[in-house]
């Protein structure tokens, strides 16, 4: 049986975010259906570091668009959770201590995992398409 | 919910199923059904999606990895 708390609680958020995420997604798709929307599709995105002079220009786009972000995410999700704790439900067990440390912690995690899978990604790409010289001195 | 597991667990199932046969068939039928990606594309293309988007994403990694995952099933 689903009490008033649980629906106040869990229910009316959850089919809230439901809500959200679909209109979201349909105005999304609704876009995607336009003519001419799948060529635009590079618009915002940094630019792939290409070559010396590109590439310092393109990591610091990287790292500012992975930055802004993060950033955006995270001060949304936070006024998300004081407007739940404040207008719903006072969550026990440190809850907006946890939101606020546990997501910066997240955070603090994936961003330095990310630029290093960039930073790999990127260097494998650049041995892929630039063969490699072979200095040694071929044996016969 | 707590108290009927497997109630909840089937619930998940179910959207995660939804979820999956969709891009299954958007994957099939390339070109008349949007994939998962096409629709993540789209939305990513502005500041307030990207935004939207990590939230969603931050908020599913502090349930799953530091406020426990049982929250999906609480009642």
């Amino acid at each position: 049986v689903l009490t008033s708390a649980l629906i106040r609680q869990d229910l009316v958020p959850m089919l809230a975010g439901y809500l959200i995420i679909m209109t979201t997604l349909g105005l999304g798709l609704l876009r995607l259906r336009r003519p001419g929307s799948r060529g635009r599709e590079a618009r915002g995105r940094p630019d792939r570091p290409d070559g010396d002079s590109g590439s310092r220009r393109g990591w610091l786009l990287l790292a500012r668009h992975a930055i802004t972000t993060a950033a955006g995410g995270y001060l949304l999700l936070m006024a998300v959770v004081i407007a739940y704790y404040y207008g719903v439900a006072r969550v026990g067990g440190a809850f907006l201590k946890s939101a606020f440390t546990g997501t910066a912690l997240l955070i603090g995690l994936a961003l330095p995992l990310f630029a290093g899978a960039s930073w790999l990604a990127e260097r494998r790409r650049e041995k892929r398409e630039t063969p490699a010289a072979d200095p040694r001195p071929r044996r016969r | 919910v707590a108290e009927h597991p497997l109630a909840g667990y089937l619930v998940w199932a179910v959207l995660f199923g939804a979820l999956f046969a969709w891009e299954g068939l958007a994957l099939a039928k390339a070109g008349s059904l949007p994939t998962l990606s096409d629709t993540f594309r789209v939305i990513m293309r502005y500041p307030v999606g990207r935004w939207a988007l990590f939230a969603l994403w931050l908020w599913a990694g502090w349930h799953f990895f530091i406020r426990g995952w049982h929250f999906l099933l609480r009642a």
